[in-house]
């Protein structure tokens, strides 16, 4: 438990993002760069994905929380995804609830009974 | 023997595949909890939405210094598993912490000493004055410089986020807090669980490639035997 730990990182609409900063995971670094980013209705996906891509590369984040819309919006880039750190979480937003079915994870995990996932 | 070791493989599988079942169930479980913890954080929030005002919990109010009071502490298993462990940053370690924050001279109400203000010479008929009161006044020139000014230390850096929106905040956007504090917790044990599962998968995968391996050499041996 030596050391400072790693962040959590949030993508995520308003409310989501201002929930999970309310409960202490948002950070300023010296840069000015945040853990977290707001998408908003003109947020483009480019910017989603770049973020993204961006908290991934960072060696001080552990989980990166997504609302599963905007999962949805950057797809590619979250089956990319094979580390296991950062771990992704796919979160439900307040118009979109969770989907099991969408998950990448669980998607992965359903793969394992299907004759393909063995060859 | 080739019989006994299928046997075994097979046994292993199950109880591989079982384990994974367990995993999956469980990380189910968890993911229902966490979303029903979510809409509660999101009920509260708008709760205290419509008791503060429209623009009042918004993205407007994160104050401009952010310092997390969350880190993950991340384990890498035996088996490539990764475990996650949410570790709070306690209220008490921000005071200890706060002491060592070299605090930043602010003009204004931050200094607390009482000044006294240098008296002017008003005008050339002072120069006559005696030289006792010369010396007086030479005292009160060093007196502001002796005066420390007192810097309130309890600016802290890492402060409650709830103060961002208000010293005196409605109880429902503290039961937001609390509840996305336990999405926090929640989400750790979600990762880690994650990363159970996908590794079980890839344990699996490979259990099943030796079995399928090893049916093929029984089959083989059977057949040798049979053309024998």
């Amino acid at each position: 438990m030596a050391g400072r730990g790693k962040l959590i990182a949030v993508i995520g609409d308003e409310d989501t993002c201002t929930g999970f900063l309310l409960g202490g995971i948002g950070e300023l670094n010296q840069n000015r760069k945040p853990n977290f980013l707001v998408v908003e209705k003109d947020t483009s996906i480019t910017e989603i994905e770049e973020t993204f891509k961006s908290f991934l590369a960072r060696k001080d984040i552990g989980i990166i929380l997504i609302n599963q819309f905007i999962a949805e919006m950057i797809r590619h880039a979250i089956d990319a995804h094979m580390q296991s750190i950062p771990a992704v979480l796919e979160i439900p937003s307040k118009e979109h609830p969770y989907d099991a079915s969408k998950d990448s994870i669980l998607r992965r995990a359903k793969g394992m009974f299907s004759a393909e996932d063995f060859r | 023997m080739g019989q006994s070791e299928l046997e075994e493989s097979s046994l292993m599988l199950d109880e591989k595949l079982l384990r994974c079942m367990e995993q999956l169930e469980l990380l189910e479980e968890k993911r229902a909890a966490l979303n029903s913890l979510i809409e509660q954080g999101w009920f509260s929030m708008s709760k205290a939405r419509y008791s503060m005002g429209n623009k009042q919990v918004s993205a407007l109010q994160y104050a401009s210094e952010i310092e997390p009071l969350v880190h993950v502490h991340t384990r890498t298993l035996d088996n490539n598993e990764v475990e996650f462990c949410i570790e709070r940053v306690t209220q008490k370690c921000n005071n200890e912490s706060g002491k060592d924050v070299k605090t930043v001279e602010d003009i204004g109400p931050q200094e607390e000493g009482v000044r006294r203000r240098i008296k002017s010479k008003n005008n050339s008929t002072e120069k006559e004055e005696t030289e006792k009161a010369g010396s007086e006044r030479l005292l009160t020139k060093t007196e502001p410089s002796e005066v420390v000014p007192v810097i309130k230390r309890d600016q802290n850096p890492q402060q409650d986020p709830l103060k961002w929106f208000g010293i005196l905040v409605p109880q429902t956007l503290k039961q937001a807090q609390s509840s996305f504090k336990q999405v926090i917790e929640l989400s750790a044990e979600i990762a880690s669980l994650q990363s159970a599962v996908c590794t079980a998968r890839e344990d699996l995968k490979l259990s099943m490639k030796q079995k399928c391996a090893l049916v093929e050499k029984t089959s083989a041996a059977q057949l040798d035997k049979v053309t024998d």
